[in-house]
């Protein structure tokens, strides 16, 4: 039994927007929790790992920018932007998805955590580094985009 | 009050305190921009939990995960931060003054590390069971004493089992009590030294005694009363 690793799965995968890199960077975290839990102070063990995912996520991505230097859009990179004439067939799940995907990730992380995990904003202002109020705003931007991104979609098809 | 979206967000996800969340109630009731967009949020949030994929973590990264904690914990560089730590006291000239609290502090750390390996590494027990006579036999041929292994269910701490680790230089018992949804790690081995001690570490009680020429830790995230009423039960004669 391994515990939380859905959870940190599920964030490196949102975060990362790619299956192999979520399972590298899962991996990696689970090793630098294991190593260095002394930076448990006891409290959630979730949030705890959840903020060890985030860190690890961070680190792989600067090393991720410095290695593709000149690819500077990510969104090239991974394909993000679906063709219009796909949006025609798009499911709902997938509507969302694209849409999720294509947040900035400061706003990506917020969602992710309240949506899926369903933290309060007070642990996720804890995972993130950031103040409370932050997270309030953030999260309710993040939800603005959504929502307009996800009526852009429908309204195309 | 004018219509803000992020309160109305808060407001959705029951993150206000009542005096705030009174006002958006009464701005809600007679403002149907507001009315409408509480709803829209709701349904969307609902729809993301419903509909966008959750990714569960794939079988084969779990058996990857487990596979490099054990490698991990096999490894020599076990805990290259305790020499960190060794270093920065000796720097700090401290050493000297505080050697025996320091030995002492060290397996403090020892026993915190090993805990909290068990549990992320998910290896509470190596033998899971609640019968004393399943558990005691269990350790023989894997350490150079034989533990002794007590029932404490009466006393409201189930027996979990028991595991094998490595700590302070040598191979100790550590067998596993179960309070409500917590453990707690009882690690024992031979020693005639030491008195009682208690430190608080990472969230986590740890309590030491020597009882009948056993050294005795106990750690666990349950309250200290509590886990102070375990030592005294593990201490008490049957």
């Amino acid at each position: 039994m391994l515990p939380h690793l859905d959870a940190a799965h599920n964030l490196a995968r949102w975060l990362a927007r790619s299956a192999p890199d979520a399972e590298d960077i899962v991996q990696e975290s689970y090793l630098r929790a294991f190593r260095f839990f002394e930076g448990y102070h006891g409290g959630d063990s979730r949030s705890w790992l959840l903020t060890v995912v985030r860190n690890t996520f961070l680190t792989w991505r600067k090393r991720e920018e410095r290695s593709l230097a000149n690819v500077p859009l990510d969104e090239e990179r991974h394909g993000i932007a679906p063709a219009p004439s796909a949006a025609d067939s798009e499911g709902e799940a997938e509507a969302l998805r694209g849409c999720i995907e294509a947040l900035p990730p400061e706003f990506r992380e917020v969602l992710i955590l309240r949506e899926f995990e369903e933290l309060p904003y007070r642990e996720i202002a804890e995972i993130a580094s950031l103040p409370t109020g932050t997270v309030m705003s953030r999260l309710s931007r993040a939800r603005q985009r959504l929502e307009d991104c996800v009526r852009k979609k429908v309204a195309a098809r | 009050m004018t219509c803000s979206r992020q309160w109305i967000d808060a407001y959705v996800d029951d993150e206000l305190d009542p005096s705030a969340r009174w006002q958006i109630e009464q701005h809600l009731a007679g403002c149907e921009a507001c009315a409408g967009l509480r709803a829209q949020i709701a349904a969307r949030r609902e729809q993301v939990r419903a509909a966008a994929p959750y990714y569960r973590a794939p079988d084969r990264l779990r058996h990857s995960v487990h596979a490099a904690l054990r490698a991990e914990a096999a490894g020599p560089r076990r805990w290259p931060w305790l020499a960190v730590a060794a270093t920065v006291l000796l720097a700090a000239g401290l050493v000297w003054s505080v050697r025996s609290n320091r030995e002492r502090d060290l397996l403090a750390q020892e026993i915190v590390a090993s805990h909290v390996r068990s549990t992320i590494g998910g290896r509470l027990v190596d033998v899971p069971s609640s019968d004393r006579h399943t558990v005691r036999p269990w350790f023989n041929g894997k350490l150079d004493f034989s533990p002794e292994v007590r029932d404490l269910a009466a006393e409201g701490f189930p027996l979990a089992g028991g595991r094998v680790d490595y700590v302070g230089g040598r191979t100790v018992a550590v067998l596993v009590y179960r309070r409500g949804n917590h453990n707690i790690d009882l690690f024992l081995w031979p020693s005639e030294s030491g008195g009682d001690s208690e430190t608080q570490r990472n969230g986590f009680t740890v309590l030491h005694w020597t009882d009948a020429g056993m050294s005795a830790w106990a750690i666990s995230d349950i309250a200290r009363d509590d886990l102070q009423r375990f030592r005294d039960a593990v201490r008490a004669r049957p």
